[in-house]
């Protein structure tokens, strides 16, 4: 599938070694029937500006923990997570949910589109909820980026698996975010449409400038950052950057 | 933040989708149902109040055995009120030939403020409605004077010193009243003929009545100025008290009407509870994307309650505008079969239906949407996450809050509401608790049973806890609609035996020791029923324990419980008798009535609200003064009598031969048909010392009355039920989509069409059997408080509800839940599954 570039997109400036994502002795404990469990222990890491790192482990082994405590979604039982500057573990939800929308962007394997909303719509989400006067505009001009501009009005019920995923990619950018974090962001797709998405995710990244942060378990995918971290039973076993 | 445009697209495609017809369905339905039967409450409470008014002939009345202060008068002009005046007084009026003692009533140009005075040229025919009473100069008759008297319409009678033409027949007046007002038959004369008849003389028994009418609130405040300003030989009677069984139907109507707007509000409550339950149930998923994409939780409340109010300002002017129309609708279908015109309605009641429905929505449907803000983001990734614990205590308590608020608010009655709210709340922990019980003893059932059976008892043990949840709210409709029914049973009951068919219309007082066994065979004689003749001694109660009883009024007279003041005192002059057999009618509530052949001391059975005003007991020793001798006598037992039997009732009563020793007259009752009363003149020629009092109009009266306020009780039971039909629906359609995906799940995997519908009509019908036998449980307790307690009828068990109510709830549950559910088993199952996605 050819996709078109638009030249009129912001400029980001070119990565430094700023570092992006940092987590210190992050743990998670959650309380079950048979007792607390340990899903998360000691982890230290750092992401770079621009930098795209994949975390890789088996089923269960905490990968998808890690990501959504990173990314604010989750909070952890003790430890300290910075985006950039800002410590987002000693936020409140509210506080949290601004940083989420202004440096965060979200690409989910299952999608996660509004099925009430056009492609459009949801494209413009994030900036709406900015209050973003131009939140249409910029929605329009990712989803030609994506080659998904002949479908703007189409709602997510209407589209294939690859095309609801090209919508989120493009709502993942449509906050301007900084960071992106992707869990298994090919799982629901066929491989050849995977292929695509994993083109056109890494695309967008260089074009923003973005720091990128997926989940997966697929080796090629991970082949294709800068770096892999895998996490087994909960901790990092090979590609922790804490110095 | 509150992002309007943004509420308004998710609310237009929430629409769209489909997402917001069961939750605006549900809204409209509590709106129109309030709106519909608080128009039509009100304006059947006013067209009754303007009906009963009528037998004041106005809305409030001072009478009095001489004229009242001036000030009263001027009071009343100065409110604005239209005033009127009669007086009557017994007099013997002359014809050419005859004479007759009747009971005259003078009237001004005003009278009468309230209902019609019907005339005729013949007596004894149905006649027109006059604008007002008889000119100066001129008498009307009651028709069986004109044979009495021997007289012809245009003739002149003679009224007192003066002579008067008798103009025409007078059919029917407003206020003809039971009392010895009505000894006699009515002649009509003009107000400005009274002093040249030269009857009103010093010493004559007058009885002045000054009539007032005017709007409600004006009543109400002349009402509470003159109250305290008459004098002892003044009352002031208002529509309620004008006659006593008219006013206990109408307070018990009106009670009845407001329970069932009551339950309208807690149905459509519940109903309103579901939707937006289900309705934030499925928007989960939307909010953890919402907040991935930085939406924080307040702008989440932003969101959603701009939703809420856009939502509740159409529900609500859709369903004021359904109501309004609804009840137009229902009073033109029913116009003919109601027997009265009703008057406009007035704007309070849309009000009340606008309110009500913003109330329901905070309090039942903005809870479960407040529960959005905490629902974790981390939810796209793990679909378990909810969170938002807190906010579940607060849809409990903003339920609990908006429900007795509402309930109050519109009862205006604290007893009613908490009477309600504790059996409702009761009957749900008891409904709960057996739930969760009767659905662990399915599970063996399940186990034994067809595939069919299996499916759905398996079904309803799994989802336990939905399933409880259902049972509660299919049991409390229910039991809310049996309540009604049951308590309108008795009601309708209560009031049909207060005055049945051919109960008595007439009573016949002095009547002569000699002329007990002549009346007594006259009666026979003309098939008349015949009633006890009960002897009639006036007498007093003068020592009670060797405590004179006028220092025990007095001492009554200075307590501060007002009813105790009010009741009636021990030291008045009253009608004694004396009975071998307990009346009918009246019921001994401590002590025991003496046999049939009691020889013994004097004993006596005294009523029980004298007894209790004058704190009389079994056992206490009395002294009567009856005519000026003394007569000791012991209680023996205390009676609940019904006064408004229309039959003799007595205070007190002595045992066979303790009044044997006093010359007494005699009294009884009996039913003249209409046919029948002309018999009373012949009656009346025979035995002359007798005096009859007719009250065969006020009854007819009751009868109108009761017959409306029937038709108003049904309507509003009719009204309820489409409100707990609509509960039960919210409540089917909440549980769908899990019923959709398990059951589209089983017919990928080979289940046939017949044995997803078995299993469903099989669930249905056990979930409506169970919430039956629950509901009958919670009803029956609840009836019991509330007839003894607020409708003050005597409460019985009902048998036929144990039947009835698992039958109902199995029969309706059943048909409910498999028409609503139909689709589960035509849509194929592709459809649902990529659905729900």
């Amino acid at each position: 599938m050819e996709i078109n570039l638009v030249t009129d997109l912001p400029a980001i400036e070119n990565p430094v070694n700023e570092v992006m994502v940092k987590a210190i002795d992050l743990g998670k404990v959650v309380s079950t029937s048979e007792g607390p469990l340990t899903i998360l222990k000691g982890i230290n890491l750092e992401i770079k500006k621009s930098e795209s790192v994949a975390i890789v482990g088996a089923s269960g082994s905490g990968k998808t923990t890690v990501l959504s405590l990173l990314a604010g979604l989750d909070n952890p039982t003790h430890g300290q997570i910075f985006l950039g500057d800002d410590e987002i573990t000693a936020m409140d939800e509210e506080q949290r949910a601004h940083t989420r929308g202004d440096k965060v962007g979200f690409v989910f394997q299952t999608f996660q589109l509004l099925s009430s909303l056009t492609a459009i719509e949801n494209v413009m989400l994030p900036a709406e909820l900015k209050k973003d006067p131009e939140a249409e505009k910029k929605a329009l001009r990712l989803l030609t980026r994506v080659g998904l501009d002949h479908r703007c009005h189409h709602y997510p019920r209407q589209l294939s698996g690859g095309e609801q995923q090209r919508v989120a990619i493009a709502r993942a950018f449509a906050s301007s975010a900084s960071i992106l974090f992707a869990d298994e962001p090919t799982g629901n797709l066929d491989s050849k449409t995977g292929a695509l998405i994993i083109d056109l995710i890494f695309e967008l990244n260089a074009e923003f400038g973005t720091t990128l942060v997926l989940v997966t378990h697929d080796v090629r995918l991970a082949d294709r950052c800068d770096r892999a971290i895998h996490i087994a039973s909960g901790v990092i076993v090979a590609g922790e950057d804490i110095e | 933040m509150i992002h309007l445009g943004l509420a308004l697209k998710l609310l237009w495609r929430d629409w769209r989708s489909g997402e917001l017809t069961l939750l605006l369905a549900s809204l409209v339905i509590a709106i129109s149902t309030v709106t519909t039967i608080t128009l039509f409450v009100d304006r059947l409470q006013q067209a009754l109040l303007l009906e009963s008014a009528s037998f004041l002939a106005a809305d409030v009345v001072i009478s009095s055995s001489a004229p009242i202060r001036p000030e009263l008068l001027e009071y009343a002009t100065k409110l604005g009120l239209e005033k009127a005046e009669t007086l009557s007084f017994l007099s013997m009026v002359f014809s050419a030939e005859r004479a007759q003692f009747s009971s005259v009533k003078a009237v001004d140009g005003n009278y009468p403020l309230r209902g019609k005075l019907i005339v005729s040229d013949e007596p004894f025919v149905g006649g027109a409605v006059s604008d007002g009473g008889p000119l100066p100069g001129q008498v009307w008759l009651e028709s069986r004077l004109f044979p009495s008297l021997d007289v012809k319409r245009g003739e002149v009678l003679d009224v007192g010193i003066s002579g008067l033409i008798a103009s025409q027949v007078l059919i029917k007046e407003p206020d003809k009243g039971g009392g010895f007002d009505a000894t006699g038959p009515r002649v009509l004369m003009n107000m400005k003929d009274v002093e040249a008849t030269g009857v009103v003389q010093p010493g004559s028994r007058l009885t002045y009545r000054y009539l007032f009418a005017g709007s409600a609130p004006l009543i109400e405040e002349f009402s509470a100025w003159a109250k305290p300003r008459l004098n002892e030989n003044s009352r002031l009677i208002g529509v309620k008290e004008g006659t006593q069984g008219i006013g206990n139907a109408l307070n018990r109507a009106e009670r009845f009407l407001l329970l069932g707007g009551l339950l309208g509000v807690i149905l459509a409550g519940v109903a309103i509870a579901l939707s937006a339950q289900r309705y934030s149930l499925r928007h989960y998923d939307h909010v953890a994307i919402l907040k991935t994409l930085g939406a924080s939780p307040n702008t989440i409340d932003g969101l959603f309650a701009s939703i809420f109010v856009v939502l509740g300002c159409v529900a609500t002017l859709v369903g004021t505008l359904l109501g309004f129309l609804f009840q137009q609708g229902a009073v033109t279908i029913l116009g003919p079969y109601i027997p009265i015109a009703l008057p406009a309605p007035t704007f309070a009641p849309i009000i009340l239906g606008m309110v009500t429905g913003f109330v329901c929505l905070l309090s039942f449907a903005l809870p479960p949407l407040l529960k959005l803000r905490g629902i974790e983001p981390i939810r796209v990734i793990r679909r378990d996450f909810e969170g938002g614990g807190a906010s579940d205590k607060l849809s409990y308590v903003a339920a609990v809050v908006g429900t007795l608020g509402l309930m109050w608010w519109y009862s205006k009655n604290l007893e009613l509401t908490l009477m309600i709210f504790a059996g409702g709340f009761c009957a749900l922990v008891v409904l709960a608790l057996l739930s969760m019980t009767l659905l662990k003893s399915g599970r063996v059932l399940g186990m034994q049973a067809g595939s069919a059976w299996r499916l759905a008892l398996g079904g309803m043990q799994r989802r336990a806890k939905e399933n409880t949840m259902q049972i509660m709210v299919f049991g409390l409709a229910i039991m809310l609609l049996l309540i009604l029914f049951l308590v309108r049973t008795a009601l309708l009951d209560d009031w049909k035996a207060q005055i049945p068919e051919g109960a008595p219309n007439h009573f016949a007082i002095n009547i002569a020791p000699e002329d007990v066994e002549p009346i007594e065979a006259m009666m026979r004689t003309n098939s008349i029923d015949p009633q006890p003749i009960y002897p009639m001694i006036r007498g007093r109660i003068s020592f009670v324990n060797g405590v004179p009883a006028a220092t025990r009024d007095e001492a009554q007279r200075n307590r501060s419980d007002e009813e105790q003041q009010r009741g009636p005192r021990s030291n008045s002059g009253r009608n004694l008798t004396w009975s071998g057999t307990l009346p009918v009618d009246n019921t001994i509530t401590s002590g025991q009535w003496w046999g049939d052949d009691y020889s013994g001391p004097s004993l006596v059975s005294i009523e029980k609200d004298l007894a209790l005003t004058n704190d009389l007991k079994v056992g206490d020793a009395l002294v009567f003064n009856i005519q000026g001798r003394e007569l000791p006598a012991k209680v023996a037992s205390i009676r609940s009598v019904s006064w408004d039997n229309m039959r003799p009732n007595f205070y007190i009563i002595f045992s066979p031969g303790s009044l044997s020793e006093f010359p007494s007259t005699f009294m009884t009752s009996f039913y003249l048909a209409k046919d029948q009363k002309l018999l009373l003149n012949d009656v009346l020629r025979e035995f002359p010392t007798m005096t009859v009092i007719e009250v065969d109009a006020v009854i007819e009266q009751i009868q109108i009355i009761i017959s409306q306020v029937t038709l108003a009780v049904e309507l509003v039971l009719g009204l309820i039920m489409v409100s707990g039909a609509m509960v039960l629906l919210s409540s089917i359609q909440a549980s769908m989509d899990e019923r959709f995906k398990q059951h589209a799940i089983l017919r990928t995997l080979g289940a046939s069409r017949k044995l997803v519908l078995g299993s469903l009509i099989i669930e249905f019908c056990a979930l409506g059997t169970m919430a039956g036998i629950l509901a009958t449980f919670g009803s029956e307790l609840t009836v019991y408080g509330l007839e003894t307690q607020i409708f003050e009828l005597e409460y019985s068990f009902n048998p036929q509800i144990w039947v009835l109510g698992p039958l109902v709830g199995c029969v309706l549950i059943g048909v409910l839940g498999t028409l609503a559910t139909r689709k589960v088993v035509n849509t194929p199952p592709i459809v649902v599954l990529r659905d729900s996605v």
